[in-house]
Parts: C-alpha cells; sequence; structure tokens
C-alpha cells in the first residue's frame, strides 16, 4: 500500500532527480558536441564555405535588427535616465550612465536575445527537419559527419559573429543615447562624452566582449544540439524548438548573472 | 550477406527483442510487418544509425558493432541506403544529391567530367532525364520523382547490398509498378542482395526469393512467398489476406 502522506515526497524526489538526470544527461550530450567540434576542425573536415555561408547568415543578415534594437536600448536607458538622475547630480553623468549600461549590458544581452530568437530558433528547427526527415541519417550512411557539416559551421560563426554585432550595437546604442539626452535635455555631445570618458576602464569593454563570445558559443551549441535531439515528426520540430529557445535564454540569463561575481571584483 | 544477430532495441518500450535474420548474397529478401512494429529500426542498425542495446550485425563477415571501427566504414562503402521519404539534402539540387552518394576520397580523386557521368548514369538508371533535373533542387520535384532521385544517390556508389525502406509507401499504383520494376532490374543487372521493407505484401512477394514477417518484436515468419501465403500461423494469414484485399481495392481504383 502507498502511504499518502510519503508517496507525494517520493514523488517529489523522484522529480528532482529526473530533472538532475536529464540536466546532467544534458549537459554531457552538449560536452561531445563542443568536443566533436573542435575535433572537425582540428581535423581540417569543416569546409570553409559553409562557415562563410554562416556568418553571412548570421552576422549580416542579423545587422538590421541588431541595429534597431540597439538604438532603442541607447534611447531608453538616456530617457529613464535622465529622469532618475537627480536635479544636483552633475548632468555630465548622464554620459556616464549610458556608456556603461550600454557596453556592460544592454549590449550583449539584447543582441544574444535577438540572435536566439533569429538564429538559435532557426538552427533548431532547420536541424530538427533534417533529423525526421531523415537527413541526417542520410548522411551517415553516406559516410559524411553531421557534425564537420552541420554543427561546426554554425558554431564557428556563431563564435566570431556574436563580439563583432556587440561590437556594432555598442557604437549604435552609445550614439542614439547621445542623440536622444541631446534632443530631450538639451546636453550637448561633448558633455555627454566628457562623462563616458570621466569613469571609462577599458575593461568594461573588455568584459562585455567576453560576454559576447561566451554567447555566441551557447546559441549554436544548444540550438544545434536540441536540433539534433528532435523526435516525432513536424510536431516534434515546434515543441523542440520552443523548448531550445527557453534553454537558450534561460542559459543566457544566467550566465549574464555569473557574470558580475567572476569579472567585476 | 547481412546477419542479424540477437537485436535488441528499446526506446520507451521494446520494441526488438531478439530478431535473427540472414540475408544471403545475391537474394532478394522482403521484410514485412505492420506500421511501428520496428522495420525501420531494424535496417538502421546495420549502418549503426540506430545502435542496438544487445545484439550485432555482421555484414559479409565483419561485425558492425564488436570489430575495429573502420568496419564500419567498409561496410558503409558496400552498402546503399533507400531511405523511406527519400531523405533528400534540401539545401542541395539533384546533382549535388546524388554526388553525395560518392565517398569524399573518391570524389577528390575523379575528375568533374567523370562525377557527372557518374552521376548521369545513375538517374538513367532510375528512369529520369538528368538534363531536366539535375539543377531542381528537393522541393520542385514530384513524390515518384524524389524516391527515384534518393534510389539514384543509393546506387552511384556501386553498392553490394541495397536496404530499401518503404521504396513504395505513399506512391500511386503506377509508380509503385515502377519502382517494383526497378528494384527487380537493379537486384538483377547490378547483382546486389536487396533487403526490402515494405507495406506491399502483393509486391514482396511477387518480387523476393524470400520474405520474413516481424511482429512483436521477433520474427514471426521466415521463408519462400509459397511458404508464406501457406503458412497455418493465423497472424500471418491475416496480414496476406488483408494485403490481398487492399490490392484489390487499388485494382478497382486505377
Ligand atoms: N530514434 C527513435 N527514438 C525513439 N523512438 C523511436 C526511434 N525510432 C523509432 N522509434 C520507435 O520505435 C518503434 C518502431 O519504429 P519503426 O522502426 O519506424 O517502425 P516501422 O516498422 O513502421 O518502420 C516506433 O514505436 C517508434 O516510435
Ligand atoms: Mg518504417
Amino acid at each position: 500500500m502507498a502511504n499518502p502522506i510519503v508517496s507525494p515526497v517520493v514523488g517529489w524526489f523522484a522529480k528532482v532527480g529526473r530533472a538532475y538526470h536529464i540536466t546532467l544527461e544534458h549537459a554531457g550530450a552538449l560536452g561531445i558536441l563542443a568536443w566533436d567540434t573542435i575535433v572537425a576542425l582540428v581535423t581540417l573536415k569543416v569546409r570553409f564555405r559553409d562557415v562563410l555561408r554562416q556568418l553571412h547568415i548570421m552576422g549580416v543578415q542579423s545587422l538590421p535588427i541588431v541595429f534597431v534594437t540597439a538604438s532603442l536600448a541607447g534611447i531608453v536607458t538616456s530617457q529613464q535616465g535622465g529622469y532618475q538622475l537627480i536635479s544636483s547630480s552633475p548632468r555630465y553623468v548622464l554620459g556616464t550612465l549610458v556608456v556603461q549600461s550600454v557596453v556592460l549590458e544592454l549590449a550583449p544581452l539584447l543582441t544574444a536575445v535577438v540572435l536566439v530568437g533569429r538564429i538559435g530558433a532557426r538552427i533548431t528547427a532547420e536541424l530538427g527537419t533534417m533529423v525526421v526527415s531523415e537527413q541526417i541519417d542520410a548522411f551517415k550512411s553516406l559516410g559524411r559527419d553531421p557534425v564537420a557539416i552541420l554543427a561546426a559551421p554554425r558554431i564557428v560563426a556563431g563564435v566570431l559573429t556574436m563580439p563583432l554585432l556587440v561590437g556594432f550595437a555598442n557604437v549604435i546604442g552609445i550614439y542614439a543615447g547621445m542623440l536622444m539626452a541631446d534632443l530631450d535635455g538639451g546636453l550637448g555631445k561633448e558633455t555627454f562624452f566628457y562623462g563616458a570618458r570621466l569613469f571609462w576602464h577599458s575593461w568594461d569593454l573588455f568584459y562585455g566582449f567576453s560576454k559576447s563570445v561566451v554567447f555566441g558559443l551557447v546559441i549554436p551549441v544548444i540550438s544545434v544540439h536540441m536540433g539534433l535531439r528532435t523526435r516525432g515528426g513536424a510536431e516534434g520540430v515546434g515543441l523542440q524548438t520552443t523548448q531550445a529557445v527557453m534553454f537558450m535564454i534561460l542559459t543566457i540569463l544566467i550566465i549574464d548573472a555569473l557574470f558580475p561575481p567572476l569579472m567585476l571584483q | 550477406m547481412i546477419s542479424y544477430k540477437n537485436i535488441h532495441k528499446a526506446f520507451d518500450i521494446p520494441v526488438l527483442s531478439g530478431v535473427d535474420l540472414t540475408v544471403e548474397t545475391g537474394e532478394m529478401f522482403a521484410l514485412f510487418g505492420p506500421s511501428g512494429t520496428g522495420k525501420s529500426v531494424l535496417l538502421k542498425t546495420t549502418l549503426s544509425l540506430i545502435v542496438p542495446d544487445i545484439g550485432d550485425v555482421e555484414v559479409d563477415g565483419m561485425s558492425v558493432y564488436d570489430g575495429p571501427s573502420s568496419n564500419l566504414e567498409k561496410i558503409r562503402r558496400k552498402i546503399g541506403y533507400v531511405f523511406q521519404h527519400a531523405a533528400l539534402f534540401d539545401s542541395l539540387n539533384v546533382y549535388e544529391n546524388v554526388s553525395m552518394g560518392l565517398p569524399e576520397d573518391e570524389i577528390a580523386r575523379m575528375r568533374t567530367a567523370d562525377l557527372s557521368r557518374r552521376v548521369w548514369e545513375a538517374l538513367e538508371i532510375v528512369n529520369l532525364e538528368p538534363r531536366e533535373i539535375l539543377s531542381k533542387l528537393p522541393s520542385e520535384l514530384s513524390g515518384g520523382m524524389k524516391k527515384r532521385v534518393g534510389i539514384a544517390r543509393a546506387i552511384v556508389g556501386r553498392p553490394e547490398i541495397l536496404l530499401w525502406d518503404e521504396p513504395t509507401t505513399g506512391l500511386d499504383p503506377i509508380n509503385t509498378a515502377a519502382v517494383e520494376r526497378l528494384i527487380q532490374r537493379l537486384s538483377k543487372e547490378l547483382e546486389v542482395t536487396s533487403l526490402l521493407v515494405t507495406h506491399d505484401v502483393e509486391g514482396g512477394l511477387h518480387i523476393c526469393d524470400r520474405v520474413a514477417m516481424l511482429h512483436s518484436g521477433t520474427l514471426r515468419f521466415c521463408g519462400t512467398p509459397q511458404e508464406f501465403r501457406d503458412s497455418p500461423d493465423t497472424v500471418v494469414q491475416a496480414f496476406v489476406d488483408r494485403a490481398a484485399a487492399i490490392a484489390a481495392l487499388d485494382m478497382a481504383i486505377v
């Protein structure tokens, strides 16, 4: 007989155990995927043409959306910053605020989130479709390595593209913020950049850059991994894609939260 | 020769529970069974596309799971795999798809003219007009054409063994007959060993030397087409009768 009090507790532990098991399984598979990618790269099995194609899709084609996101981030920070600053603080502090918010947090994080939607979801759906239509099996049956052909070019392109896109977002965000400060409060360009320079550390740029490299790795690795695990037809592809998006966003937010204790001490 | 030895595979539930089957060299062998009994799973264990939980597969005496890893590479070159829905690569055109059927190192050694001649020949064998479709993408082809391109990709490397996963499912009766004739012709002309997984019992009984039936995870029957028709086993009988009824229905529709 099941004890009515004990069984929910046991059930809860079983759930935790299962979640733990699933997490470990994902972590293991992600590690293997990353390792296989490195092996494919070192053994020169990855074709330059494939990487170039992914660089174009991920990088060049993402410029418009990154432009819009970064501009809005700069504008909003500038307006809200102006609103928050008390009248006694010097007005050039707004420059500090905008530049640091954009470089440390907004540009890397928002660009990553945009790329999860634009690139991550696309990769999972693309590879998931290839799994359920047996194209991955076909590659293997013909002695081709799906990691070298499909995974590695996407992962390499992600790592290369993300820092460049974040650099672009930095410039756009800061300029949009500066223009807004001028329009909104008549804060001149010189004053804005005076404030920005006053508290500027080169470290901040490195900090944002490091984030972008990690995010640029996380997005393609998770989306490829999830895509390759797709099961069960078109419905499976849809389900897997939404799960992959959740998985990527959560991972990015958690990693983002780990950065200050690790790099801003 | 392909030997499946005591193949077990479970996903959430057991799918294969101890399958033993040997297909002799030069033979045309049909494997029947209701949907979802694991026919595709069994075929996929041949090339390690799905790894069995227990058991081994031997191809011409080379073990897939118990031998050196170079075996798999050698076995892959011997085998042409025709996937159920053709499994053409979406982003590649017909020419590129078919040429993927050749090993990478062989392509590297070939001159472009030789490569295109091989692709051309393979497409002609499956009765496609190369000139018309070489540069088309899979999305521009009909179902029957996709299947044939899939077959061309499987045979371009001149395999000794062909594995067919439901090559006629989803085709109209005319295309079905054409693909069946093609399977027969390839087996005779190219002298390949064929293992054919099919729903089309009538067709399978008609063209194959031996047949087997997979049921509830094990082989329920293995023997000649005549023995299959005459089998006293009620499960086999039900399958033969239903297949006959469906075939009659098909004829009526035509
Ligand atoms: N990669 C897989 N992961 C999980 N379950 C699978 C996988 N491949 C097949 N199955 C399951 O195994 C069973 C047999 O599938 P399959 O071999 O495709 O049947 P069929 O005899 O129709 O070809 C089905 O229940 C299917 O859901
Ligand atoms: Mg099947």
